[in-house]
């Protein structure tokens, strides 16, 4: 990391490492991929030009270093619902244009029960929904997903299981008017 | 690790990282008191079934080549502003880009014709 303040080489290595986890942040929370370039893109320049005073924390370097740059990540995406309120599309629907040709009958009803949890998780508050985000698709520590989110560690731990609690009991009231998903065969 | 405790939001917590250690190819070690079946159903579906996306392969080498820009620049200046990106730029220049083609072709057509 102190390579990185005067090493541009040392600084693309980081970008190289999370431009993909930031630019998923991004996604899920503004569901457009344009959009969600253009913060990509502010994040690492805000992150770059904040690098000199960067400060590290009593942590592995590379996870302070996540941590701080998620933190620019949330801001910027805040900044972004306050300019320009547009949801066109759900991160499900814009991964499944293209579905994989195989087991194609359990790829739909997986991706039916997918969808419907995250129909439950698209009605949780803006912070739980981070919250099971940074858990689930950047696989993020519950220390650091406070971090970012500015909580405690037991608090984020609080606010991930409610949010948990409350889609699987949107998950149980869909069930009893839906069909659930058959449990797969062994071969 | 293996936790044994009354706290749901613990066991739900440690039942995550159990999970999310077999995608870094990590032992699989469910902790001894698991989460309901509710919640165990939930972060199977999420820890599966939510996508991971990739900006594409231009996007991530423009911006590689604007922080190296930006980089060499606040070296130069010693000073810390960016320049502003602004995709519209990026398509203006694009097109612009486009239509000097376009121009030239047309122009060179015109002498040869």
């Amino acid at each position: 990391m102190e390579r990185a303040r005067c090493d541009p080489p040392a600084f693309e290595r980081l970008y190289r490492k999370y431009v993909a986890q930031v630019y998923n942040f991004a996604l899920y929370e503004l569901r457009d991929r344009h959009a969600a370039e253009d913060v990509t893109a502010q994040v690492f320049l805000r992150a770059l030009a904040g690098l000199p005073r960067f400060r590290e924390q009593a942590e592995p370097p590379e996870s302070s270093f996540r941590t701080w740059l998620f933190q620019i990540a949330r801001n910027t995406i805040s900044n972004e619902h306050r300019r320009a309120r547009r949801h066109p599309a759900s991160p499900l629907d814009l991964a499944f244009d293209h579905p994989a040709p195989t087991d194609v009958q359990l790829a739909a009803l997986v991706r039916a029960e997918v969808a419907r949890a995250w129909e439950a998780i698209e009605r949780l508050p803006a912070d739980r929904r981070r919250a099971l985000v940074l858990r689930f698709v950047n696989e993020m520590s519950t220390r650091e997903i406070g971090q970012v989110l500015g909580r405690s560690e037991g608090a984020t731990r609080v606010l991930i299981h409610r949010s948990l609690q409350a889609v699987a009991r949107e998950l149980g009231r869909a069930d009893r008017v839906r069909p659930r998903l058959p449990r797969r065969r062994a071969n | 690790m293996q936790i044994e405790t009354d706290d749901p939001a613990i066991q739900s917590d440690a039942y995550i990282d159990a999970l999310l250690d077999g995608h870094a190819r990590l032992p699989i070690g469910l902790p001894l008191m698991a989460p309901p079946a509710g919640v165990r159903r939930v972060v199977r579906l999420l820890e599966q079934g939510l996508p991971r996306f990739h900006p594409s392969f231009l996007f991530e080498e423009q911006l590689a080549a604007q922080l190296r820009a930006a980089a060499a620049q606040s070296a130069g200046t010693g000073s810390d502003v960016l320049p502003v990106i602004d995709r519209r730029l990026l398509v203006g220049g694009a097109f612009a880009s486009g239509v000097s083609i376009a121009g030239a072709f047309l122009a060179w057509r015109r002498r040869h014709v």
